[in-house]
C-alpha cells in the first residue's frame, strides 16, 4: 500500500468515525491544557513566591544608647549579608507614624494613640529578606544571630505570618496540582474509552486487511496517522485557549488574592508550544498505531 | 485434517474440490490461500514453499491470492467499492486505475449498483457477492473460493460459475470448493476439473493435472508465477510429487 492509499485510508477512517476523531481531539486538547496549565501555573507560583519574598522582613529593636550613626553603620553591615535584600533604619517618630496609620481604621474617634510619645519607641532596623524558597528558615536563622549582636535588644522575626502565607501557597500549589492530575486522568480515561469503543471496528478492518495480505505496519499506520492529526488539532486548540485565556484568568485571580507581582506573567514560548505539540503528536501516533489489534496468526492445519 | 493430499492448480485452470461437510475442503483451501499453515508438507506458490516462509513474509504471498470464504469478512463502514479496491491497494495497484478494476469485478458478479453503498446496508447475499468481487478483482494469480455459491439463489449461483470461469480465462488459477454436487457439475461443465475429498483424503480421480508436469523442484526453479500446489498433511517426499506448471 503506497502513500496515496494510506492517505485515502486515513481520510476514510476519519469520515467513518467523526465522533471518535472529535472525542480524541478534545481529549488531547484537555491534555494540552493540563500540560500547559502546569507549566504556566508553576511560573505563576514562582512569581507569587517573589512577591511574598519582597514583603518579608525582620525588625531588630536597638538599644537606647545606639545613636543614628551607629544604627546606619549596623544597617550597612547587615546589608552585606547574602540573605538580606535591604535594611532600613526606622526612627522613633517614623515608627509612631506607622503605628498611627495602622491603627487609624480601627479607632472610632481617631485618637486612640494620642497619648503615645515618639520616645516611647526604640530606634529599629527593618531588614527585608532576599526572595528564596526557605524564607522562614532564613528569617529564623538571621533573627537568632541578631539577638546576640551588640546594640540589639530584641528581634521580631515575623515568621508566624510568613509561615502561614507559605502554607497557603503550598496548599494552593497542591490543590492546583491535584486539579491538573485529575484533569489529566480524565483526558487519559477519555482517550482509553474512545479507543476501547472503537476497537471493534478497527479490529475488523485489521482482520480484513490481514486476510488480504497487508503488512502489520501498513495496517496500523492509518490509525496512527489520524490519531496524530487529532492530537495535533487538539493540542493546537489547547495552546490557543491558553494563549487567549491564561493571562486574563491569572490577572483576575491575582486581583482577588491581592497579589501585585513585580514582573508580568510569562506566556508559553514558541519552542515550548512546538515541542509540546510534537510530543502530543508522537503520543497520538503511538497510541493509534499500537491500539490497532492485529488478528492472531494462522493455526496449523 | 488433511491427510496425504497432493493437489496442483495451474494458471488458466479451474479446479473444484467437492466433498461433504467436514471432509477437509475448507482446511485445504485455507492452506492453499496462506490463511493456515500445514503441520507438515509443503504449499508451493509461484515457485516458493509458503509453508516454510517466515510469518513476516506471508502477507506478500496472501496479497497475490484472492480468497473468498463463508465468513465474507468485509469492512462494514466502507462502501462496497472501497472493500473491493482494498484488495487491489494491498497488491500495489495505482489508485487511478483501481476504481475501474474494482467496478469491473463488481460487474462480474452483477453487483455494480452496490458500488457506492455502505456494506453495513447490504443483505447477506449482497455481502457475499461483494466479497466474491473482492476476491476476483484484478484478477489475482490464484483465486481460492470456499463455497462461493452457498446460500445464493439460482441466478446468482450461475453467475458465480461464470465469474470463476472468467477469472480462469484471464489466466488465474482458480480453486473452488463446494458440498453441492449440482453446482460442482456446473463448474465442471464450464471446463473445471473435479476433485473429490473425503475425510481429508483425495478419492477417485487423481488430484494432479492431466498434463505431465515437472517435479516440484523443477517448478520451483521455473518460478512460474501462476502455479500453485498443496501437499499436506503427511506430505511425504514432495520432491517426487508431480505438479502442474503455469505460464511464465
Amino acid at each position: 500500500m503506497n502513500a496515496a492509499w494510506i492517505a485515502r485510508n486515513v481520510r476514510r477512517q476519519v469520515e467513518a468515525h467523526p465522533r471518535t476523531v472529535m472525542a480524541t481531539s478534545v481529549a488531547f486538547c484537555l491534555l494540552a491544557l493540563v500540560a500547559g496549565g502546569a507549566r504556566l501555573g508553576t511560573r505563576a507560583v514562582a512569581r507569587w513566591g517573589a512577591f511574598v519574598g519582597q514583603n518579608v522582613h525582620l525588625v531588630a529593636y536597638l538599644a537606647e544608647d545606639v545613636d543614628r550613626q551607629r544604627a546606619l553603620g549596623l544597617a550597612k553591615i547587615l546589608g552585606r549579608t547574602p540573605a538580606v535584600a535591604r535594611v532600613t533604619v526606622i526612627e522613633p517618630a517614623q515608627a509612631l507614624a506607622r503605628l498611627n496609620d495602622t491603627a487609624q481604621p480601627f479607632a472610632s474617634d481617631g485618637r486612640a494613640l494620642d497619648g503615645l510619645e515618639p520616645a516611647y519607641f526604640p530606634r529599629s532596623l527593618e531588614i527585608s529578606l532576599a526572595p528564596a524558597a526557605d524564607l522562614t528558615k532564613r528569617a529564623a536563622d538571621l533573627a537568632k544571630r541578631l539577638r546576640g549582636a551588640p546594640g540589639v535588644t530584641a528581634v521580631d522575626a515575623m515568621t508566624d505570618g510568613l509561615a502561614r502565607l507559605l502554607v497557603w501557597v503550598k496548599v494552593g500549589r497542591a490543590l492546583g496540582l491535584t486539579i491538573l492530575v485529575a484533569l489529566g486522568l480524565v483526558a487519559v480515561l477519555a482517550l482509553v474509552t474512545v479507543f476501547v469503543r472503537n476497537r471493534g471496528a478497527v479490529a475488523t478492518r485489521a482482520a480484513v486487511l490481514t486476510q488480504l495480505g497487508e503488512t502489520p505496519a501498513a495496517i496500523r499506520l492509518p490509525s496512527g496517522l489520524w490519531t496524530a492529526a487529532a492530537a495535533l488539532a487538539g493540542g493546537g486548540a489547547g495552546a490557543l485557549i491558553l494563549a487567549l485565556a491564561w493571562q486574563p484568568f491569572l490577572g483576575r485571580l491575582e486581583e482577588k488574592l491581592g497579589i501585585v507581582a513585580s514582573q508580568p506573567p510569562v506566556p508559553l514560548a514558541g519552542f515550548e508550544i512546538a515541542s509540546g505539540l510534537a510530543l502530543l503528536m508522537l503520543t497520538g501516533l503511538a497510541m493509534g498505531y499500537f491500539a490497532t489489534p492485529l488478528p492472531q496468526t494462522s493455526d496449523h492445519a | 485434517m488433511l491427510d496425504g493430499v497432493t493437489l496442483g492448480v495451474s494458471g488458466g485452470e479451474l479446479v473444484v474440490v467437492e466433498g461433504s461437510p467436514a471432509s477437509g475442503k475448507s482446511t485445504l483451501l485455507e492452506v492453499a490461500a496462506g490463511a493456515r499453515l500445514p503441520e507438515r508438507g509443503a504449499v508451493w506458490f509461484a515457485g516458493r514453499n509458503t509453508a516454510t516462509l517466515q510469518r513476516a513474509s506471508l502477507p506478500f504471498v496472501r496479497r497475490n491470492i484472492g480468497y473468498y470464504n463463508a465468513d465474507a469478512l468485509l469492512v462494514d463502514e466502507d462502501s462496497a467499492l472501497d472493500n473491493v479496491m482494498s484488495a487491489l491497494a494491498v497488491r500495489g495497484e495505482a489508485l487511478s486505475t483501481a476504481g475501474a478494476r474494482a467496478r469491473d469485478a463488481l460487474a462480474a458478479v452483477r453487483s455494480q449498483e452496490l458500488a457506492d453503498r455502505l456494506v453495513s446496508s447490504l443483505s447477506s447475499g449482497q455481502r457475499r457477492l461483494v466479497a466474491l468481487a473482492r476476491a476476483l478483482a484484478g484478477p489475482p494469480p490464484l483465486l481460492v473460493a470456499d463455497e462461493p455459491a452457498a446460500l445464493l439463489g439460482e441466478d446468482a449461483r450461475a453467475l458465480v460459475v461464470s465469474a470463476l470461469a472468467r477469472a480462469r480465462d484471464f489466466g488465474a488459477a482458480v480453486l473452488a470448493a463446494t458440498a453441492d454436487t449440482a453446482w460442482a457439475d456446473a463448474l465442471v461443465a464450464a471446463g473445471g476439473r473435479r476433485i473429490n475429498l473425503c475425510e481429508g483424503r483425495i478419492v477417485g480421480a487423481p488430484a494432479i493435472g492431466l498434463v505431465p508436469s515437472p517435479t516440484m523442484a523443477e517448478a520451483r526453479e521455473d518460478e512460474g508465477p501462476w502455479s500453485g500446489s498443496v501437499e499436506s498433511a503427511n506430505g511425504e517426499d514432495h520432491e517426487k510429487a508431480p505438479a502442474l506448471k503455469g505460464p511464465r
